[in-house]
């Protein structure tokens, strides 16, 4: 192992050397004492070395289970280290979050939104009173007639909770107890890459950062070797395209993005040294580069040789701990077996679920999955059964998983697409056919884990599926209740950029209390 | 201490004692109203809370609605209700208000108290009165003095205490110098001539040779790339390739010639509104178009038309004038005066653009653009066209001829024997539904189908029509007649139909041949009804490359009509035409600039569809019968024929004399059309060079530039800054309080460009010269590139900054210039040790004590290896490339990337190809903007996902293997390490240095000499082959010599 020495061994105490790069928190960090600094934050992949330092496992430790009493939880909220931030703002429940984002918008008139009244309107015109005027896309808006298209599906109540669910979900109806269902969300946005982009950063244009990269920039990593912040896409799925921004940082600093992993030799992009060259061969080569750059310290006096070379060492340990994470070998057969067959090919929804359990296992403190393919335009009772196949089992399995292992507790489960769809067909309606086009005003997500109700329902939309009818969640406060979740204020995790305070939720965003546990 | 003031917090108290004798209030005051007051009490007047407005002192100094007590009272701290608010403990009543979550601190209450007590002086903001010749400051060090620059520079550094740094030793300061001017390192031969050369100005050569290089102009244009949002491909979800690299060739001239920067803007804000504009000036407007475009099908139209105007208007605030202009697009700005009103007179400049805001599902070009033939091509073009318009000046005197034997036939009645039993001639298409066919009646083997969208079975509905049998239509599902009606635009046709429509029915298509509507923006032809009149549209790509024009009456509805189109192949709106019942419709042209064909050029080429269409409104609840397709332009005599042949009957029963004007005219045209036969040769000559012409056109290249429409488009205020939110009216004009727009300058995009660069502009000179200043060290004097605003940063050098801006305005905007100015300045030679005292006193540099360093960008990085290692391909402009890249990453975008092969992959990294939703990683993970919008100042971060990329990327590995190779040829090992370290860093190599890396050679060399299988991916990552004539070993290990150095801080910073 390469020691440090001479200067580099101020490297280990002097904070300077640890700081961001980042010009814009260097402001920050100014005002942080040395101490301060080195005890209480990380910045995210820029200074994952850092470590795990918000001390949130004492906090968690003492806080597990439902009954806080309130005298102790503002004792436990004083005793905390707050970070650089001042995060958490307050007692957080969730450590982590993995996020199973359908891409497309699934139907939720297929899946979870029952609406036994629809089958006697069966092919009847969508009212104009239930419409209200509201905006379609360009893909239907044209049609002569908005027949309305009743789920083909037959849909059963589940567990304690009665929670209903449609015939596609044969796993996660097993487990509706655990889960925490909105089926009141709301977007502003009716097509893809706007609805895609506001879920995801909170704005309908490019250029915010991601729901991830606030978490990273609030919190940093709870793992040195690994990024904060990790996505997975389902390989060979196809759909709506995706794009790099969505887990992007926007005008946050670079190290805060989402960091992709895939399947394959290099889960990391460049992380394989040159074919045969191994983790031993590159551990000699970076105590020759350290030394190397131990002599341009000498005739510069830069920290950030030091810095550099810090980022050196933590690449060197993702090279081992990256492949260490992914290599699901040592899982036992009936953890296979639990996310089903597909799980043993990597890159598939569920081997992505696996993973996911895996990365935040090990301290990842945000796991984005994405699943092409919900865009079911035409032939929606087809698509919706393949897209259940590959993704219903391995999102029951995770739950359970997670429950098994203690993290749901801990862990935050999200799971749901941009919008929702419309009950009218798009395109011709028949007895066993319908298309169904973006619906924004209405559409169901779960979650499950921290601090969220299990067996919860929450919100009601009307008998169409069309419009809420009690308890809007709004996009924002989607976000706004997430962050809570994390002990973060959403209206205070804020980043000025070009003169203004940017946060997540914008200017909205209220915290959704009655989905809190 | 002010003696009427009310008693101060001890904190304040204690920080009032230490303030400043005088506050100031640019510089103390301003930046605290702004950023803690402004939210609710600034310029933002829909938004402003109980009616308290702080940016200026008359709104500031009123008396208070709720109270007629006062929030400030000039000189007198203790009646200004702003003290008292700001020093309370109860929440109800201190500001900010807790909510915000904004706070002062005693800093700066007491700063706030003190102003007040000192008479609460208001000064204009410093960025927005103009620049004034600053006087250079007399300074000591005169030996530290090379040009102006180091006089501002040794003043403030003074004011700190400090001193300035040692000249930087010459091999560091010419590898800074090459990377500041070109993005590329010195060569050894480059290097090895400037420590030869003692000359007095030897270093001024050396400036002055890289200036002249042609990578200098690169090295510019690189940044613009960030500025004008340059990229390959459209951006949003579907961000499929386009091909915009004439326009960044452009720009690389542009600098090479030393273009004068206000002319480099006026060029490209406005080159198409010049007299007479040249290619290149209509070229230069690429600029404004370089804005993502949205090919999701589901968008509406005006909602991104609004947007990428809304992009141009942005980019003017952030690019040019250094201000966050967009924050006005939805209400008045928070912190600078620029009022929503403001913000949509600057965009109804930019408004006037005949396009579309959802673009083609297809590689097809947006509109409007220009075609950029090549030499040969346009020579090619201009013969054509000669000949098709002596082609048609031939056939007008054949018209005239050919008149005087339609006379006699006319005279001789010969007219009266015409058989009115026959179809007029050329009939290729006949459905009139008898017995329920939908096929064509003339040859029963074309069949036609009912089709809906998604839908493939469909059943008609044969209904009674104007004879026998008709069709009724439901308006989603058509009549596919298959391949019956696919023509190009130089062929002639016609269609004509019956048709009743429905009372209620004011909207819808009656025929077609196009996929969907604007998803593939209208390709093809059409008839459709439109607001109860008729609409017909020729189209390549909608609204520009068109032929669009509309009757002027209203159509009859529930009773049966005949409906007929005809085109003669001209490109011409004159040359297409509707009638209805044999009468030709008066029409009004909206489009008329038809210039690239109407087919798809696809394996599934549609055809002629009737009555609805694929995404698109159709005409439920009519009835459709006899439709008639031609391959021919239909005399007006055939068309009425068709349409009611008892009304040709009647007219061809008429004698001579009983004729009208009108009846003879028609005949006569009918003779000529259908018995000259001079002119059908004719005809047929010209049909075939139009075709010539025609698809010659197609291999054109195509690029988006700005146009002005005819008339300029209407601008509204768009309310909450949605698309279809109209409020007030608005007109083109500039912010008043940046500088009003002089009535001298024509009121349009001309105008705007002129007003940017005109003397009494605050901000562009200076937002330039600033821009390049960063450039070069790093920080902006204003480190807020894109911000000179109330909210952004002052300048550390105020002067410095004016003095610049002026002179690069004198010097006529000479870019070149302006940088030999800055790197001719002693500021810029020196050392960037950073000692203990500077990194204390002035960690981040902003007073220049030192010189500047930076970690190379990406695209350095990249080039400096490619260039050390000879793979380097210098050629200059042309199609983005692309380099290596691991396999996959643009599928989550549904695309495949084919790496290029040979020396397009050593290309100058700002040749990489731009994908907006796939950043190429090998740069992007140094902090490459996506350029989705206008970028101006570039994020520094320092994350282990670099050192991979240095570490593994094959680009590097391969270079490596170079170097490694290279290195074979010295017989002495210290010898080729030594002359890769310079290669690599632009220095020698230290002592203690080369004794490392000759360690780690032979450390590498006997690893690989004994485990051989290792040398493997060092010798075979790449496609660029060595020779077996070396042992692997050593070549290996020499790879990993010159990797490491690579990695190291002597190359990947700039000193």
């Amino acid at each position: 192992m390469y020691v440090k020495k001479g200067n580099n061994i101020k490297m280990c105490h002097n904070h300077d050397s640890l700081k961001s790069n980042n010009k814009d928190l260097q402001e920050i960090e100014k005002q942080l004492s040395r101490r301060n600094f080195l005890t209480k934050t990380s910045m995210g992949l820029g200074a994952i070395a850092l470590g795990s330092l918000l001390n949130a496992e004492n906090a968690f430790a003492s806080v597990k289970g439902n009954n806080i009493d309130v005298t102790k939880a503002d004792a436990l909220l004083k005793s905390y280290n707050k970070n650089r931030l001042g995060l958490p703002h307050h007692l957080p429940k969730a450590k982590r979050i993995v996020y199973l984002f359908q891409s497309g918008g699934p139907s939720q008139l297929d899946m979870w939104d029952y609406k036994p009244k629809l089958k006697n309107m069966f092919g009847q015109d969508l009212p104009d009173s239930v419409r209200q005027g509201q905006r379609l896309t360009a893909m239907s808006a044209e049609q002569t007639a908005f027949p309305m298209a009743p789920s083909i599906f037959n849909f059963k109540q589940h567990g304690e909770s009665g929670a209903w669910a449609s015939e596609l979900l044969p796993y996660t109806s097993e487990v509706v107890d655990d889960l925490c269902f909105i089926k009141s969300m709301q977007t502003d946005q009716i097509n893809h890459d706007p609805a895609i982009t506001f879920m995801q950063t909170g704005n309908q244009l490019p250029g915010r950062p991601s729901i991830g990269a606030w978490l990273s920039y609030g919190f940093g990593s709870d793992n040195e070797n690994l990024p904060t912040f990790i996505t997975l896409i389902t390989k060979n799925n196809g759909g709506q395209p995706l794009y790099s921004r969505l887990w992007g940082n926007g005008f946050l600093p670079t190290e805060h993005q989402g960091v992709q992993f895939r399947s394959g030799k290099d889960p990391v992009l460049y992380l394989s040294n040159p074919e045969n060259y191994d983790g031993h061969d590159r551990r000699k080569m970076l105590d020759y580069l350290g030394q190397l750059n131990d002599l341009q310290y000498d005739a510069y006096g830069d920290p950030e040789i030091n810095a550099r070379m810090t980022q050196y060492e933590m690449a060197f340990r993702m090279q081992t701990s990256v492949p260490e994470v992914t290599d699901m070998s040592d899982e036992p057969d009936y953890i296979f077996d639990l996310y089903g067959k597909d799980s043993r090919d990597p890159g598939t929804y569920a081997a992505n679920c696996l993973m996911a359990r895996k990365l935040l296992e090990k301290g990842v403190k945000f796991v984005q999955l994405y699943h092409q393919g919900w865009d079911q335009h035409v032939g929606c009772p087809g698509g919706l059964k393949h897209q259940n196949k590959l993704t219903d089992q391995a999102n029951a399995a995770l739950i359970k998983d997670l429950k098994q292992r203690g993290m749901l507790e801990d862990t935050l489960v999200v799971w749901g697409g941009e919008f929702g769809r419309t009950v009218y067909s798009q395109g011709e309606l028949t007895e066993t056919n319908y298309g169904r086009d973006h619906h924004p005003k209405a559409f169901t997500m779960w979650m499950a884990g921290a601090g969220v109700k299990p067996g919860h329902l929450h919100g009601q939309t009307d008998d169409f599926g069309y419009n809420v009818e009690k308890d809007p969640v709004h996009v924002h406060d989607f976000h706004a209740t997430l962050m809570h979740l994390f002990g973060v204020d959403h209206e205070r995790l804020i980043f000025k950029h070009q003169g203004r305070r940017y946060r997540l939720t914008d200017v909205h965003g209220k915290v959704v209390k009655d989905i809190l546990s | 201490m002010s003696c009427s003031g009310p008693k101060l917090p001890k904190l304040v108290e204690q920080a009032y004692e230490k303030l400043p004798k005088k506050v100031d209030f640019n510089q103390d005051i301003k930046p605290i109203l702004s950023d803690k007051c402004f939210i609710c009490h600034g310029p933002d007047k829909a938004n402003v809370k109980a009616a308290l407005q702080l940016h200026l002192p008359e709104l500031a100094f009123a008396a208070l609605e709720s109270s007629g007590k006062f929030a400030i009272k000039p000189g007198n701290s203790n009646k200004s209700q702003l003290v008292h608010r700001i020093l309370s403990d109860d929440p109800d009543i201190v500001m900010p208000q807790p909510e915000s979550h904004l706070k002062l601190s005693d800093h700066e209450k007491a700063l706030l108290i003190k102003w007040i007590d000192q008479g609460a002086k208001y000064d204009e903001h410093w960025a927005f009165i103009a620049p004034q010749n600053p006087q250079i400051p007399e300074v000591k060090l005169k030996e530290k003095q090379a040009n102006p620059i180091d006089n501002f520079i040794l003043a403030k550094l003074k004011t700190q205490n400090l001193l300035p740094s040692e000249k930087a030793n010459k091999e560091i300061l010419l590898r800074r110098l090459s990377f500041d001017l070109t993005g590329l390192p010195p060569s050894l031969s480059d290097i090895e001539s400037f420590m030869n050369d003692h000359s007095p100005n030897a270093y001024e050569k050396q400036v002055d040779r890289l200036l002249a290089s042609p990578h200098f102009a690169e090295q510019m244009t690189l940044d613009w790339m960030d500025l004008s949002r340059y990229a390959d491909t459209h951006g949003y979800t579907v961000d499929r390739y386009r091909d915009v690299s004439p326009y960044r060739d452009w720009v690389i001239e542009a600098f090479d010639k030393n273009m004068p920067y206000d002319k480099f803007i006026h060029w490209q804000m406005a080159g198409d509104m010049m007299k007479n504009p040249t290619k290149e000036q209509i070229l230069a407007t690429t600029f404004n178009r370089l804005h993502p475009q949205n090919q999701e099908g589901g968008i509406i139209d005006e909602e991104f038309r609004s947007e990428y105007v809304a992009d141009r208007t942005n980019l003017v605030g952030e690019g040019f004038l250094g201000l966050t202009i967009a924050c006005a697009k939805c209400h008045d700005h928070k912190y600078d005066p620029i009022s929503q009103k403001n913000y949509y007179e600057l965009y109804s400049f930019f408004n006037n653009v005949n396009e579309s805001g959802q673009i083609s599902f297809d590689s097809s070009m947006p509109v409007p653009n220009m075609l950029l033939p090549k030499q040969e091509q346009e020579e090619f073009i201009t013969y054509i066209n000669g000949l098709i318009k002596n082609k048609e000046k031939a056939i007008d005197n054949i018209i005239i001829s050919e008149s005087k034997k339609a006379g006699q036939w006319l005279e001789s009645q010969s007219y009266q024997k015409l058989n009115l039993k026959t179809w007029p001639s050329k009939l290729i298409a006949k459905v009139d539904f008898l017995n329920g066919s939908l096929n064509n009646a003339l040859n029963p083997s074309e069949k036609g189908k009912m089709k809906r969208q998604h839908s493939p079975k469909q059943f008609p509905k044969i209904v009674n029509g104007f004879s026998d049998r008709g069709l009724e239509l439901d308006g989603d599902a058509w009549l596919d007649l298959d391949r019956i009606g696919v023509f190009k635009r130089n062929q002639a046709f016609s269609i004509g139909l019956r048709i009743k429509i429905p009372e209620a029915l004011e909207n819808g298509v009656i025929f077609h041949k196009n996929i969907g509507t604007r998803i593939y923006n209208y390709r093809g032809y059409h008839l459709a009804l439109k607001e109860n009149k008729l609409e017909a549209m020729l189209a390549h790509f909608w609204p520009d490359n068109a032929i669009v024009e509309i009757s002027t009456k209203e159509i009859p509805k529930n009773k049966w009509l005949q409906l007929t189109m005809t085109y003669d192949g001209s490109s011409k709106a004159e040359g297409l035409k509707i009638y209805l019942d044999g009468e030709e419709l008066g029409t009004k042209i909206n489009v008329d600039n038809l210039y690239k064909d109407i087919i798809y050029k696809q394996s599934n080429e549609p055809g002629l569809q009737i009555g609805a269409r694929w995404r698109g409104k159709g005409i439920g609840g009519a009835v459709v019968d006899d439709i008639l397709v031609f391959d021919k332009t239909l005399t007006p005599l055939e068309v009425v024929q068709i349409s009611d042949v008892k009304q040709l009957q009647l007219i061809i029963n008429k004698s001579a004399e009983e004729l009208t004007l009108a009846e003879k005219e028609m005949l006569k045209e009918y003779y000529v059309s259908n018995y000259s036969k001079t002119y059908r040769s004719s005809m047929a000559e010209l049909a075939a060079i139009r075709k010539t012409q025609v698809d010659s056109l197609e291999r054109i290249q195509e690029i988006m530039v700005m146009k002005e429409m005819r008339e300029p488009r209407e601008t509204f205020l768009l309310e909450l800054g949605q698309y279809n939110q109209y409020g007030e009216r608005v007109y083109p004009n500039t912010p008043e309080n940046i500088l009003s727009f002089p009535d001298s300058l024509e009121k349009n995009r001309l105008g705007l460009a002129k007003w940017l660069t005109s003397k009494a502009n605050p901000l562009t000179a200076r937002v330039a010269v600033n821009r390049y200043w960063k450039n070069i060290f790093g920080t902006g004097i204003v480190r807020t590139v894109e911000d000179f605003g109330n909210q952004g940063e002052l300048p550390t050098h105020p002067e410095l900054l004016d003095w610049l801006a002026i002179q690069f305005i004198k010097s006529n905007w000479n870019v070149k210039n302006l940088h030999k100015l800055i790197v001719m300045s002693n500021t810029y030679q020196q050392s960037s040790y950073t000692s203990d005292v500077f990194l204390e006193r002035d960690k981040t540099n902003r007073f220049l004590a030192r010189g500047p360093s930076k970690r190379l960008s990406g695209e350095m990085l990249r080039n400096n290896v490619l260039a050390a290692s000879g793979l380097l391909n210098r050629k200059i402009g042309g199609k983005s490339v692309k380099p290596y890249q691991p396999k996959g990453l643009w599928k989550i975008n549904g695309s495949t990337y084919k790496e290029d092969k040979g020396e397009k992959l050593y290309r100058k990294s700002m040749y990489t190809i731009w994908k907006r939703s796939v950043p190429h990683p090998t740069i992007a993970t140094f902090d490459a903007p996506d350029r989705s919008f206008c970028s101006v100042r570039r994020q520094e971060t320092n994350t282990p996902l670099q050192a991979l990329v240095m570490m593994n990327d094959p680009t590097y590995v391969e270079a490596s293997r170079v170097l490694g190779y290279n290195m074979m040829s010295y017989s002495d090992p210290k010898a080729g390490i030594s002359d890769v370290f310079k290669r690599l860093t632009g220095r020698s190599i230290k002592n203690e240095e080369l004794n490392l890396l000759v360690d780690l050679q032979l450390h590498e060399f006997k690893k690989f000499k004994s485990k051989e299988y290792k040398t493997e991916g060092w010798l075979n990552t790449g496609e660029f082959r060595i020779s077996d004539e070396y042992s692997k070993a050593m070549v290996a290990a020499n790879a990993v010599v010159a990797s490491t150095i690579m990695n190291s801080d002597a190359v990947i910073t700039k000193r």
